[in-house]
């Protein structure tokens, strides 16, 4: 994936983003996980960092999700299947995305944070997951796509159940 | 013993010779009260894992870390020697370190402001006269453990002196843990960033799923069908588990993946297989063949007695198990990585390993489905009056006890091994049915009959072994 530098290809509006978000959002609360993928650019990386030590890359630190494009194709395909045994049936998940800022342009390229509340449902209890999306996104005459999705989480670590089975 | 405890006149442990079944009561995964005995029979007592030395690497650094229910202060003294303090001020027993990790030379009670060095001397007990002057100050430095030993930079301890020299209690595991230590001639390093989650289950589920290899195919069907596409066909065969003594354990897998700079697969992509057929150039000079084979060539599942698994398959993860309640585990796990390597294989280490083994992988939390899954189903049979419902199945290759033969590692030879030593523990020794077997030795780990990989990666890059000098 090539990224022009310099100035933006065109301009992107802080309404845009949170269109996008808010419409990731839903994708993802239905399980709708082929729709989801296609928000992604081929060749795009899926991160969550450890509570412990948010802000190293994945070659000097341990981490929760450091998918490349393989493995997030991966992810996806196994979410689908019946056999996926930690995701069925699939937890329910209500997200609330908010805070979106957009730190940055260049080129083709954004760069936004924003913070989300992830609520998830299953086998009688719930869990809250917090934290600061850092995402990457190209930018395209038709639209947003994700360049690199990283989701950072604002706990002390994952409380007892609250394993990362489904997409944050 | 603990006759109060548990069912009246119910066995925990029950093995019929006669019939070849082994079953293990409920209660063991979910009474309060056999939890507190575990703390005091077996936390209590034994070597615990604590933590590894390069976790600290420079004079001063120090991480917090509950082990056994005790919150401990893991530190490196100024002069660069590592201790475990319990973290709790002498003085009223305050938490002395409310921090998680960092560097300090001085750890001060926020409380009433003592204060003590890095290698737990009182450094500052504020307004100290009105403290007697015969020694008083000498007696309230920082309480250490028992013990503190390391082997291959492991580092545990024990809450009590009556413990046998770390590497007794290693005995037959210590080899495995020199044998990642070997896999790399600079030696291995923790990497920063700890997988740090709870499970909703007993910790024993986390060791009997970790020395379980029935349970792979069913459990990971989506794992297993990722690694066919890449081109890796998962196979059970000619595989074993073996009890190594003192409740640990080990699993030797040649059929479950490659591993990173030792044994290529298609997933690690043409360029590793160049720097794999280096590397193993490289530890047969250092290591001698049939020694480098061993180190490579196979995937190691190690429990060492009672807390940390060591995964030593396409990477290699370090986990530790931490009970918080009968049905509530908290679980640390790290990435211990070789310290010089290059950042390509670096990027692929983390990421297989992450995949795989970790809350968030494509495998780990299918796991964490089992174990939790079962504490949950469990609670069906608790209390009903056909007391004989209230047990969990551990027969699976029994048989093979009553000959010289390995257990395969799909069978629960390793998991009988474990809940025999647990028992025994806790004080409630298995309960034999007709006539147990004469004792025998423990059959001893043998090489697998793969070929050696060296051969194996120089055929595949089209060069004959035979130019190698071996």
């Amino acid at each position: 994936m090539t990224v022009t530098q310099g100035a933006p290809t065109r301009v992107v509006t802080r309404s845009e983003v949170e269109d996008f978000l808010y419409a990731e959002a839903d994708l993802l609360d239905a399980q709708r996980y082929d729709d989801w993928l296609s928000l992604f650019v081929e060749g795009a990386r899926f991160e969550v960092p450890t509570t412990d030590n948010p802000h190293l890359p994945a070659a000097v630190s341990g981490y929760f999700v450091c998918d490349d494009w393989n493995l997030l194709k991966a992810r996806v395909k196994r979410l689908k299947s019946r056999k996926a045994h930690a995701e069925n049936p699939a937890s329910l998940t209500h997200r609330m995305v908010s805070n979106v800022r957009l730190a940055g342009q260049q080129g083709d390229e954004l760069r936004l944070t924003a913070n989300f509340i992830v609520h998830r449902s299953r086998d009688g209890g719930m869990n809250a997951y917090v934290g600061r999306h850092e995402h990457r996104l190209h930018v395209t005459e038709g639209g947003l796509r994700f360049l690199l999705r990283r989701s950072v989480l604002a706990h002390e670590h994952l409380t007892a159940g609250a394993r990362l089975s489904f997409i944050l | 013993m603990t006759e109060r405890r548990g069912p009246i006149g119910v066995p925990l442990v029950v093995q019929d010779w006669d019939k070849l079944t082994f079953r293990v009561h409920r209660s063991a995964y979910r009474d309060d009260a056999y939890f507190a005995d575990e703390r005091t029979q077996i936390w209590d007592r034994s070597w615990l894992y604590l933590g590894h030395e390069t976790e600290l690497p420079e004079p001063n650094d120090f991480v917090v870390r509950n082990l056994g229910g005790r919150p401990l202060i893991f530190c490196r003294d100024t002069e660069g020697e590592l201790h475990a303090f319990l973290n709790s001020c002498p003085h009223r027993g305050t938490v002395l370190c409310r921090e998680s990790r960092g560097s300090s030379k001085l750890f001060q009670c926020f409380y009433h402001a003592w204060t003590f060095r890095n290698n737990g001397d009182v450094a500052a007990i504020p307004d100290q006269v009105a403290y007697p002057e015969n020694g008083f100050r000498d007696t309230m430095g920082l309480r250490s453990v028992a013990r503190l030993e390391t082997f291959e930079g492991f580092v545990f301890v024990s809450f009590t002196d009556d413990v046998p020299p770390l590497r007794e209690h290693l005995g037959a595991a210590a080899d495995y843990l020199t044998m990642i230590r070997e896999q790399h001639v600079d030696g291995m390093t923790v990497l920063p960033g700890t997988q740090l989650y709870g499970v909703k289950g007993n910790w024993k589920l986390g060791v009997e799923n970790a020395m379980d290899g029935y349970h792979f195919s069913p459990t990971h069907n989506t794992f297993v069908g990722y690694l066919r596409e890449t081109g890796f066909a998962v196979d059970d065969d000619d595989q074993y588990a073996y009890n190594l003594g003192n409740g640990h354990s080990l699993l030797i897998l040649t059929g479950h993946g490659g591993r990173i700079s030792m044994l290529w697969e298609p997933r690690f992509g043409e360029a590793e297989r160049e720097r794999t057929a280096e590397h193993r150039r490289e530890m047969e000079q250092r290591l001698g063949s049939e020694r480098a084979h061993l180190v490579a060539d196979e995937s190691h599942i190690l429990f060492v007695f009672p807390n940390l698994l060591l995964f030593d398959l396409e990477g290699l993860s370090i986990r530790q198990l931490e009970p918080v309640a009968p049905g509530h585990t908290d679980v640390r796990a790290w990435q211990l990585v070789p310290r010089v390597e290059d950042p390509d294989v670096r990027d692929l280490r983390m990421r297989t390993m992450v995949s795989f083994v970790g809350p968030g992988g494509l495998a780990t939390p299918d796991d964490i489905e089992a174990y939790e899954a079962v504490q949950r189903g469990i609670e069906a049979t608790a209390g009903d009056v056909r007391t004989e419902l209230d047990y969990s199945d551990m027969s699976r290759g029994m048989a093979s006890e009553l000959t010289d033969d390995r257990g395969r590692s799909t069978d629960e030879g390793a998991m009988r091994g474990f809940w025999r030593h647990w028992a025994r523990a806790v004080g409630q020794d298995p309960v034999d049915i007709g006539t147990p077997p004469p004792p025998r030795a423990e059959p001893v780990p043998q090489p697998s009959k793969r070929p050696h990989g060296l051969d194996e990666i120089l055929a595949g890059l089209g060069v004959q072994a035979q130019e190698v000098s071996r």
